[in-house]
């Protein structure tokens, strides 16, 4: 009896686990396997499993660069985003705590940025950016007397202009992480700095920073995450160029499925991001494990 | 004392300044295209604040795109993707709220790659299949598939909203004779309308910048979403229609803006558990 009603619960689950199955696992787990077929685009080669798709795409040149893009691209998002996020989240709770007025629209405006479809952060900050009369960027910086600059026109401009876009739009996750990891520190540790006469910059380093670790490491995971899975914003700024300076890994297995028309190793290289994937999920599940542990002690 | 405390006030209203200029400035210099003529577009120094606003952009643009009819597309699909993933997911959480079992921890592993995993990997193979079924550009397959994809975010999420309801008043809800549906839709559910809001508020936000699956399934241009009929847009308009591609993207963006600048504090919360992926 107890039994029966128990299994009838899991009823609930039925729809999703349907979903999942079929619309999430089942298709990853097919693209897996024609990774390791010579395919066409929408014909399957007969013959059998081969490792030609990764070893072509090895001993192409094309992709460290792709790589080389790809993690130039995530470390320097990641870097800033937590940074910025860091300074953005102290200063909105030291004026909190001052109780100064704005803070709200401080928020708000960072926010912005991440509610805005990726398409459209890349079509403004092309707007923005345009090396055309039409720039305001490029007024300003020829008005300074620093002349204009090709920031979608030169291989490593576009890189940085792609990079600066993508922080202005994830900034606002990392910032309202971390806003809410200094919220939760106890008030004990900033009385015990100020009493060991630490300064700010001391106090930041070695109590704040320290105490926030958690909230740093899922942080931290979260973003890279979701900028290695990046690219919607990149195809309305730069579309992967010029030449192949602004194609992330997982911009460039688009391009070479759907554009190219070569399912092989854009299917490879969708395989090495879903990897990436995995692996960071793996981290993750990691660090949230540890702080439920964390809490069920305390 | 009293000098150095305004000092540090004054220190960051500055702070508060940059920051607003820094993340809104991009915002105001399309807006401001938005309301540019051809004159103004390339008049130099550029108008910031143009001296006179040509607010019919935005009816020429409506004229010569299909932005309306994209517009339409994406909350219509929207809409259908927010019903259908919380009445998935729903049931969903609830049980790995309430339930212990073995495979739980596995279980919420599983959901939680799926959350992490980027749509671009399951468009490849979700395209062959839709095109060899024939049903590649429906708006209803692209829902199955948005709901999906949805599915797992909005499950840890509402997850964390009923583990916040003490298990006690299921207890009290089914001794008043009440089944496990009716005490998850007539008590859980009124209990967690904060969360609920947020749930749905995120959908939104997520189906409205959802790209990659409506960009590779659609073919019919009358079909496109908002994200696909824009970049669309771009890829037709020239130097001279700069602002008519502003204006085009101001208007996308509205409805995005609005929803989350009038339900800030369900986003907050929810953001702040650390529930989201960003």
């Amino acid at each position: 009896m107890l039994l029966s009603r128990k299994n009838k619960r899991f009823a609930f689950f039925l729809p999703m686990v349907v979903w999942l199955l079929v619309f999430l696992l089942y298709p990853t787990l097919d693209l897996i396997r024609l990774s390791f077929k010579d395919i066409g685009f929408v014909t399957e080669g007969t013959s059998g499993y081969t490792f030609e798709n990764y070893t072509q795409l090895f001993q192409h040149s094309d992709f460290y660069t792709i790589l080389r893009v790809t993690i130039i691209f995530v470390f320097f998002s990641v870097l800033f985003q937590m940074f910025l996020g860091f300074v953005l989240a102290r200063v909105m709770v030291a004026g909190e705590d001052r109780g100064l007025v704005g803070t709200v629209v401080v928020r708000t405006s960072v926010l912005i940025g991440w509610v805005i479809p990726g398409v459209v952060v890349g079509i403004i900050w092309n707007l923005f950016l345009t090396e055309s009369t039409t720039g305001i960027l490029n007024y300003w910086l020829n008005a300074w007397g620093i002349g204009r600059l090709p920031f979608l026109s030169d291989p490593t401009w576009a890189l940085i202009s792609v990079t600066v876009a993508n922080i202005w739009r994830g900034t606002a996750a990392s910032m309202i992480m971390q806003y809410a990891g200094l919220k939760v520190l106890p008030n004990e540790l900033h009385e015990a700095a100020v009493i060991d006469g630490a300064s700010f910059i001391q106090e930041t380093l070695y109590v704040t920073i320290p105490a926030m670790k958690p909230v740093l490491y899922t942080n931290l995971v979260l973003i890279t995450i979701k900028t290695v899975n990046t690219f919607d914003s990149i195809i309305a700024l730069t579309g992967g160029g010029p030449g192949r300076s602004t194609e992330v890994l997982a911009l460039s297995a688009y391009l070479r499925v759907f554009r190219q028309f070569d399912l092989g190793s854009g299917a490879a290289i969708a395989v090495i991001l879903f990897v990436i994937n995995l692996v960071m999920t793996l981290i993750y599940s990691r660090i949230i494990d540890f702080e439920e542990e964390k809490g069920r002690a305390a | 004392m009293k000098r150095k405390e305004r000092l540090i006030n004054i220190g960051i209203y500055i702070c508060y300044a940059i920051i607003i200029m820094a993340f809104l400035f991009p915002l105001i210099w399309i807006i401001s295209l938005s309301l540019k003529d051809l004159q103004n577009l390339f008049s130099v120094p550029p108008e910031i604040i143009p001296k006179d606003p040509a607010f019919s952009n935005f009816r020429k643009v409506f004229d010569q795109s299909n932005l309306g009819r994209y517009l339409f597309n994406s909350v219509k699909i929207v809409f259908f993707t927010v019903v259908g993933t919380l009445i998935i997911s729903v049931p969903a959480a609830f049980n790995f709220s309430r339930l212990r079992f073995k495979l739980k921890k596995s279980m919420l592993f599983g959901v939680l790659i799926f959350q992490m995993m980027s749509p671009l990997i399951i468009a490849i193979l979700l395209f062959r299949y839709f095109n060899a079924l024939g049903i590649q550009d429906r708006h209803w397959s692209l829902i199955l598939i948005y709901i999906a994809i949805e599915i797992p975010f909005q499950t840890w999420l509402l997850k964390s909203f009923f583990d916040s309801i003490p298990e006690s008043i299921d207890e009290a809800a089914e001794i008043d004779g009440c089944t496990k549906l009716q005490t998850l839709t007539k008590v859980i559910l009124p209990l967690s309308a904060p969360g609920l809001a947020s749930a749905i508020i995120f959908a939104g936000i997520h189906g409205w910048s959802q790209f990659i699956i409506p960009f590779v399934l659609l073919d019919s241009p009358d079909l496109y979403p908002v994200a696909v009929g824009i970049l669309n847009y771009q890829s037709t308009v020239e130097t001279i229609s700069t602002h008519f591609l502003a204006a085009a993207s101001v208007i996308s963006i509205i409805p995005a803006v609005i929803l989350f600048i009038t339900m800030q504090r369900f986003i907050i919360g929810a953001l702040t558990a650390g529930a989201v992926k960003g």
